[in-house]
């Protein structure tokens, strides 16, 4: 059972997104065509996804939600998969070059610097290992945790006042945010309750790819001086674990309450718009940046949506700094297409933002 | 204007907790703003941080941030967009470029001296078991979960247990939760003034509340005072976990049976 039950873990929370993440990687620059990328890239369509097909189920079916949800979003994943398999060795087969290698990375570098990766291996081991053996109260789980169990439990998303158990009007609030009936559909098809796959299973996947992110966003910065990388997350693991300066910062966040959706939108929504602004406008290949250039504008156009599941304030957030961004660097380069096409990968995240306004302001009565 | 420009630098001080792991992030600031040779990386890094703190200050977004509809407490999140870490981390990085070993020692150490070790804090604890809820909880939850999927059971809690009920069996309801814990949500609910608000709990008041709730169990702490055995006001003590007394109300139980029968006979 046992067995079974880490299979369907391995399954949901790395192979499924990982196959997922194939489906852009052609669309990327030869050295964004990387296994961690493809993670990156598989849990920002992943979470789109949730989005796209879990927003209809929560405002439109009142019983039996999510079992309707997992009717509608179980088979879209898996054809994503397939598809992400498909265009894969579709790619390599027409000579596409594809960095999986694995370890010809590991041989090019130092022994001093083999040794302070290894260092900062160690304190993710480190890290991980107390998200599974310490227990971190927080009193939002009592809302946010109960919405997973609801969904698996009761079978209904969004509707019974978690507090009490109570029946109750749709919590238009909350509705739109799916991270935690994402928690209760890996725990569900893992056959696994969805407390234990937020608290102890999801951690273990979300601090390595936080940090994936992170490896990602210090390569590009560190471009020139690559023996610094190193240390570079030697420092940013140390950073994590010595920020809890105040109850506020993404740093507590990280690793106090890694399983909720504001911990996310923190350190993985927020970062991701960085390094894709990173990818689109500081790469070191002008040529390959221009090639990527298509993939990073889907891929932040997805993310602008995926971060919806995490919060509304999450996708403000994105969109905003999309816009920021995008204008600082149309004035830089003297490029105004630049703010078009920001403008562009905004839409679905506008329209979220003006369905939850709909919604919270009674525009939309359900 | 300028009150609502001081709340927001109070959210800023709040939110940097007034360490020195703030001035790591700004020295780090000054020097790329100095020394960053590659303009898009200094409009990142730089320019951006400082302009979201500029706009964070500036009163006009709080007011705006609260007339889109979004929760005011949370306007601290819009200083979630600098990244502090990567500034810090990538400014110590050019720093120490010419002297790596050195470098690394004095930014962790400076790190550590500097920040506050988050698992240091009050709020995490060894976890008892895979759910990360105490052991009590479950085994209390256990005793009362309905042998039926379909059926619910309602219970009334101590505070201390409330909030990881749910988080176990979403079969049990409660007719107050975590709400009632949080004074300035200032909610009112009749059974939580019975059972928490008065020293000694009086008993008659107590099952009035429950009663009216349809609450099939109350679960109270052993050194609990009530005015009456609760024994002898009808109630059943079926078990005592860890501490605490598990009350079954036959009166509700049997209004709650009679009502699923009656269900069951129309379905």
């Amino acid at each position: 059972m046992i067995i079974l039950q880490t299979l369907g873990l391995i399954l949901w929370l790395l192979i499924v997104p990982f196959c997922m993440g194939l489906l852009p990687l052609p669309l990327l620059g030869k050295k964004d065509r990387t296994p961690g990328v493809a993670l990156i890239a598989g849990y920002i369509l992943l979470f789109t996804l949730l989005e796209l097909v879990g927003i209809p189920v929560v405002l439109l079916v009142v019983y039996n939600g999510f079992t309707a949800f997992k009717w509608w979003f179980t088979p879209v994943l898996l054809l994503c998969v397939a598809l992400g398999v498909f265009f894969a060795l579709k790619a390599k087969k027409s000579g596409q070059t594809w960095n999986f290698g694995g370890l010809s990375g590991w041989k090019a570098i130092s022994l001093e610097e083999k040794l302070v990766f290894v260092l900062f291996l160690l304190l993710v081991g480190f890290q991980m290992y107390m998200a599974f053996t310490r227990a971190s109260f927080d009193g939002d789980d009592a809302y946010y945790g109960v919405q997973a169990v609801v969904a698996q439990q009761i079978d209904t998303l969004y509707r019974i006042n978690p507090y009490t158990g109570r029946s109750a009007p749709l919590d238009v609030r909350h509705a739109l945010a799916l991270f935690p009936i994402w928690e209760a559909f890996v725990g569900s098809m893992s056959n696994v309750h969805a407390t234990i796959v937020s608290h102890s299973i999801v951690p273990l996947v979300l601090i390595p790819l936080t940090y994936i992110l992170y490896y990602q966003i210090g390569k590009i910065l560190l471009k020139k001086r690559k023996d610094l990388l190193p240390m570079f997350m030697v420092v940013i693991a140390l950073w994590q674990m010595f920020g809890n300066i105040s109850i506020y910062t993404t740093e507590t966040f990280f690793l106090t309450r890694t399983w909720q959706g504001k911990s996310f939108a923190g350190n993985f929504i927020i970062p991701a718009v960085l390094w894709i602004f990173l990818n689109l406008f500081a790469g070191d290949d002008e040529q390959e940046k221009s090639t990527a250039q298509g993939g990073f504008w889907i891929l932040l156009t997805c993310l602008n949506l995926a971060g919806g599941a995490s919060s509304s304030l999450a996708i403000l957030l994105s969109c905003l700094m999309t816009v920021g961004l995008a204008v600082l660097f149309a004035i830089r380069e003297r490029k105004p297409g630049i703010l078009i096409k920001a403008c562009f990968s905004c839409v679905p995240g506008g329209l979220y933002v003006l369905l939850y306004l709909a919604l919270t302001h009674g525009i939309i009565v359900l | 204007m300028f009150g609502i420009f001081m709340e927001s630098l109070v959210i800023f001080k709040l939110y940097t907790g007034l360490r020195l792991l703030l001035a790591l992030t700004l020295l780090s600031w000054i020097y790329l703003l100095v020394k960053e040779k590659d303009g898009r990386v200094r409009l990142l890094l730089v320019y951006a941080p400082m302009i979201v703190v500029l706009l964070f200050l500036f009163p006009i977004s709080r007011k705006v941030f609260v007339a889109a509809g979004l929760d005011g407490e949370t306007y601290y999140r819009i200083l979630w967009t600098i990244p502090m870490g990567m500034i810090t981390c990538y400014g110590a990085c050019k720093f120490f470029a010419g002297h790596k070993r050195i470098g690394l020692v004095v930014t962790s150490a400076l790190v550590i001296l500097c920040g506050s070790y988050v698992y240091q804090s009050s709020y995490i604890s060894k976890a008892e078991n895979l759910y990360h809820i105490p052991d009590t909880v479950i085994k209390i939850c256990d005793r009362i979960s309905p042998e039926d999927s379909d059926t619910r059971v309602s219970a009334v809690m101590p505070p201390e247990l409330i909030h990881f009920v749910r988080q176990y069996d979403a079969r049990i309801n409660m007719p107050y939760g975590r709400e009632m814990l949080v004074a300035r949500w200032d909610y009112y609910n009749a059974v939580y003034e019975a059972m928490e608000k008065p020293e000694i709990v009086d008993m008659e008041a107590l099952l009035e509340a429950t009663r009216t709730e349809y609450c099939q169990y109350i679960v109270m702490t052993q050194d609990r005072k009530t005015d009456v055995d609760p024994e002898s006001c009808g109630l059943v003590l079926i078990d005592v976990i860890d501490g605490y007394r598990i009350y079954e109300d036959p009166v509700t139980v049997s209004v709650v049976e009679q009502w699923q029968e009656y269900y069951e006979d129309e379905e």
